[in-house]
């Protein structure tokens, strides 16, 4: 178990280069607490990932699995409130100031630039995981299936991966 | 409304102005913080798929059906939550602020997140407990190449979006390269383009 004041610093500072969308998280969740850290194997990242497809709400709920995996549901209560602090601190000051926020354009031009390196990082980390997970012929059957279904239907990725697990099992 | 501090700052806020030329039924009596917390708890509940489909769901029933927004101000929000953080739970505490100040964005944001907390708590919970189960084990092996596939999905689409000419394709390349071959934290990688991007920015303005 960490102490609980590690994890809120840890997760403050993930929630504070959140940016482009709640994909950035998996390359910066998986550097984190997969390989700097080890509280998480490999597998166990990709099977929260699942999980929190399955469940309601963004992405970023993943935040909730890593935290509770290295401190239990304190854990995950404390990964959770602070990584999004910064981002609803953010949104209520521009709350305030919004019309005189309304005509700056910098902030919106530096993401824009910003968002193909997202695009790098997250493509990085389908090549990092996969390299390092996918074995033998069956499971690169099932991700191309798998990106089939996302990249072609418009089948609810819940149900995609409940599929998969039901596969899973019936394979195994 | 004397509450919100935001009344005697000029220009007044765009609502104010929209309170004065139409009538929006729901704008004369305050929205109590209950109703915010439960209507957002709701939208959290069943708001699967992330981003866009909680955002679209969001849009349905604040500026459709409550009509606490204008369709114009739902925007703006929308954009300004692209800046930090998953833009559903942001656009989320906008409209809470929008209501009832900080208390209200705080309550709309608590409640977005709370139903999914639990859920996600409850998950990992069965799961640390039972991931040793083989049927489970068959199970998870069977999403772990979905999950990859969905990756690649966005990397692509994202991609086809963002990458417009060769400088960001550049960039794209290079975010890649930098943790693909040399193992660079991610968050390093995210801190340089952020640094390259506000500079360039910044030369633009000065040259052009």
């Amino acid at each position: 178990m960490v102490s609980l004041l590690t994890l809120a610093w840890i997760y403050f500072r993930i929630g504070l280069i959140f940016v482009g969308g709640g994909y950035v998280l998996i390359p910066l969740l998986n550097h984190i607490m997969v390989e700097q850290y080890r509280w998480l194997t490999l597998r166990q990242f990709l099977d929260g990932l699942a999980l929190s497809q399955l469940t309601p709400g963004p992405l970023a709920m993943l935040a909730t699995f890593t935290g509770f995996r290295s401190g239990g549901f304190l854990g995950g209560l404390v990964a959770t409130v602070f990584i999004f602090m910064p981002c609803v601190v953010l949104m209520l000051i521009i709350g305030r100031n919004y019309t005189r926020l309304k005509n700056i354009d910098m902030i919106r031009n530096t993401l824009d630039g910003l968002l193909p390196a997202v695009v790098g990082l997250v493509a990085a980390a389908a090549c990092n995981l996969g390299a390092s997970s996918l074995a033998g012929v069956r499971d690169y059957i099932i991700l191309a299936a798998g990106f089939a279904m996302f990249k072609w239907t418009r089948v609810s990725p819940m149900l995609v991966i409940l599929g998969a697990g039901l596969a899973g099992l019936l394979l195994d | 409304m004397e509450s919100q501090p935001q009344a005697i700052i000029s220009p007044l806020p765009i609502r104010w102005q929209r309170c004065y030329n139409c009538s929006m039924p729901n704008r004369e009596k305050k929205v109590t913080l209950a109703e915010i917390f439960q209507t957002f708890a709701k939208i959290g509940l069943t708001g699967f798929g992330g981003g866009m489909a909680i955002v679209a769901l969001i849009e349905r029933v604040c500026v459709q059906e409550k009509q606490w927004l204008g369709g114009e101000e739902f925007l703006h929000g929308l954009a300004f939550g692209q800046i930090l953080g998953p833009f559903s739970l942001n656009t989320c505490t906008f409209i809470g602020h929008h209501l009832r100040g900080i208390r209200g964005g705080i309550i709309a944001a608590v409640g977005f997140i709370l139903p999914s907390f639990l859920l996600v708590s409850l998950l990992s919970w069965l799961y640390f407990t039972y991931h040793k189960l083989p049927q489970l084990q068959a199970a998870l092996k069977g999403t772990n190449p979905v999950v990859i596939g969905l990756i690649v999905v966005v990397a692509i689409d994202m991609g086809r979006k963002q990458i417009k000419d060769v400088s960001s394709g550049l960039i794209a390349l290079a975010a890649f390269a930098a943790t693909v071959f040399f193992k660079l934290n991610a968050a390093w990688v995210l801190l340089a383009a952020a640094a390259w991007s506000l500079g360039m920015n910044i030369y633009r303005r000065r040259c052009c």
